[in-house]
């Protein structure tokens, strides 16, 4: 279990609060923090040329992505700039207009809102997906649980939880089988600030294992979270994007 | 086969629990059934009407309020067992759709969803038939009961494929709220002297009230009747598992491997 961090911020703020934290630039040059230790493989997950219009709006205009093992990166944008979107055609939920996407295994998708079922408990619900996922038991289910800290919720109905505990449950049910790829479409909103830093220290330890780690977020304060970060604007990806090293938080994450 | 029976009983044993915890639906079960049966008996004029019915092939005069409670009674099976079976599918359907996604059998959802409505359509109807027997013994209780099934059945998988097919709850429950008034509304013989039109054939009640009526005060087996509400379900479900199928296929293009989420 990752140890909890003291928040030195005064506040328990709303992961996904962006009123006072524009996203900032992100052309920054590139200096990638785990660079040394990262393993010369294929890559995890592999975008190319990838469209997507609603009409004529036209929200991604040929995307293209490589994430590698081992690697924490962020798509950040503003509200509408698609990157849900975006996250919805790499977990095959939304089809493109064009382009390809490839993984050469399982992932773990965390969808923006819950999708829960409010009549069962967060226990019926791992049960569920134990079976779901082909699982021979849910010890790792157990540790996540621990991790986020809501094992005290574990025989609780969902309709009775907060919006923060369910979305520990939404983002476990993504994590519990492991995967080595993994889709996060800003997974901390609603945590109070001691979850978040926990989710990050997650984060971490998981891309530290190997996993492939992309995450959607529009904080200006994850950022120095990330591996390699890109910007998604005009329906296109701004690459070689990196903040490693300007940790803006003044919180290092696990490494 | 072990795992199997494991995904399954897994997804029934969750189904039935989904319908338990529907506070408003069991409320519904208990009260509205013998109100309205009840309402019936006290209400509804006995004189005798004749009509035509199609079962029997030939003219039959019955009592008005006895064949009155047999149209109640499926008027309340068919809103109860629709209306459950359309929350249930419609509130868990981005639920079931993650599950899929996530490598849960597509063919063990539904025949769980399937399980979990034939066993509380068999179960409400078994309490309204035992209702109507308070009050009035039919000629054949077993097959009134059987007929009623066949009823509940086919509203309980028009319900699934509304839940399947529609995002709002509002118009799911509108729609068979108003099919079921349409249906009966229609088919009884107090209500319209014309019920005979051959119209009323494609109705999704139009095999129960036939069997229904004959089980009431017949001595035959409308064995084609029976089996009209049984058709109606199982063409209702295909559409709610193809459209269910077409939700959770994988939508990317060109991917050498296939994950689960």
């Amino acid at each position: 279990m990752i140890p909890a961090r003291i928040a030195t911020h005064p506040i328990p703020r709303q992961a996904s609060d962006t009123s006072t934290h524009p996203i900032p630039h992100v052309s920054d040059p590139p200096t990638l923090r785990n660079r040394d230790r990262m393993p010369p493989s294929a890559p995890t997950l592999h975008v190319g040329d990838l469209h997507k219009s609603y009409g004529d709006h036209h929200v991604l205009r040929g995307v293209e992505l490589e994430v590698p093992p081992g690697r924490l990166v962020g798509v950040v944008g503003e509200n509408g700039s698609g990157k849900s979107t975006l996250l919805r055609i790499l977990a095959g939920r939304l089809t493109p207009d064009r382009g390809t996407v490839s993984f050469p295994g399982s992932l773990g998708y965390c969808p923006q809102h819950t999708v829960l079922n409010p009549a069962f408990t967060v226990d019926q619900h791992l049960r569920f997906f134990q079976v779901a996922y082909g699982l021979p038991d849910l010890e790792r289910a157990h540790e996540l649980l621990d991790i986020l800290n809501f094992a005290a919720y574990r025989r609780h109905r969902v309709a009775t939880l907060s919006g923060g505990t369910r979305q520990k449950l939404n983002l476990t049910l993504a994590l519990m089988h492991d995967p080595p790829l993994l889709l996060l479409d800003e997974p901390y909103q609603g945590f109070d600030w001691d979850t978040y830093e926990r989710f990050w220290d997650l984060a971490a330890t998981l891309r530290d294992q190997g996993r492939s780690v992309l995450v959607i977020s529009h904080i200006a304060f994850d950022t120095a979270r990330f591996d390699q970060l890109w910007r998604l604007d005009g329906g296109l990806l701004a690459t070689g994007a990196n903040t490693a090293g300007a940790d803006i938080t003044g919180v290092r994450t696990a490494d | 086969m072990r795992l199997a029976w494991t995904r399954y009983s897994t997804a029934t044993g969750y189904a039935l629990l989904e319908h338990l915890r529907n506070r408003l639906a069991l409320v519904l079960v208990v009260f509205f059934v013998p109100i309205w049966i009840t309402l019936v008996y006290l209400v509804i004029n006995d004189a005798e009407v004749t009509f035509f019915l199609r079962a029997s092939g030939r003219n039959i005069t019955v009592d008005g309020n006895d064949v009155t409670k047999i149209s109640g009674a499926i008027n309340a099976v068919t809103l109860i067992v629709g209306f459950m079976m359309f929350i249930v599918t419609y509130r868990s359907a981005e639920f079931d759709e993650r599950l899929a996604m996530a490598g849960y059998p597509r063919g063990h959802l539904l025949a769980a969803k399937l399980t979990s409505l034939i066993t509380a359509a068999a179960l409400i109807c078994a309490y309204a038939t035992a209702i109507i027997c308070c009050y009035w013994v039919p000629a054949r209780p077993a097959l009134l009961w059987l007929a009623l099934f066949g009823a509940a059945l086919a509203f309980g998988g028009i319900g699934v494929m509304l839940g399947a097919l529609l995002r709002g709850e509002l118009e799911g429950m509108f729609l068979i709220i108003m099919l079921s008034i349409i249906d009966m509304g229609l088919q009884n013989p107090v209500a319209n002297p014309a019920s005979d039109n051959g119209i009323v054939r494609f109705l999704p009640s139009y095999g129960t009230m036939q069997s229904g009526v004959t089980a009431g005060f017949l001595h035959t087996t409308p064995a084609l009747h029976l089996l009209l509400g049984p058709l109606w379900f199982l063409a209702t479900v295909t559409i709610a598992g193809i459209t269910f199928r077409l939700r959770t296929r994988d939508r990317r293009r060109h991917i050498p491997f296939l994950g689960a989420l």
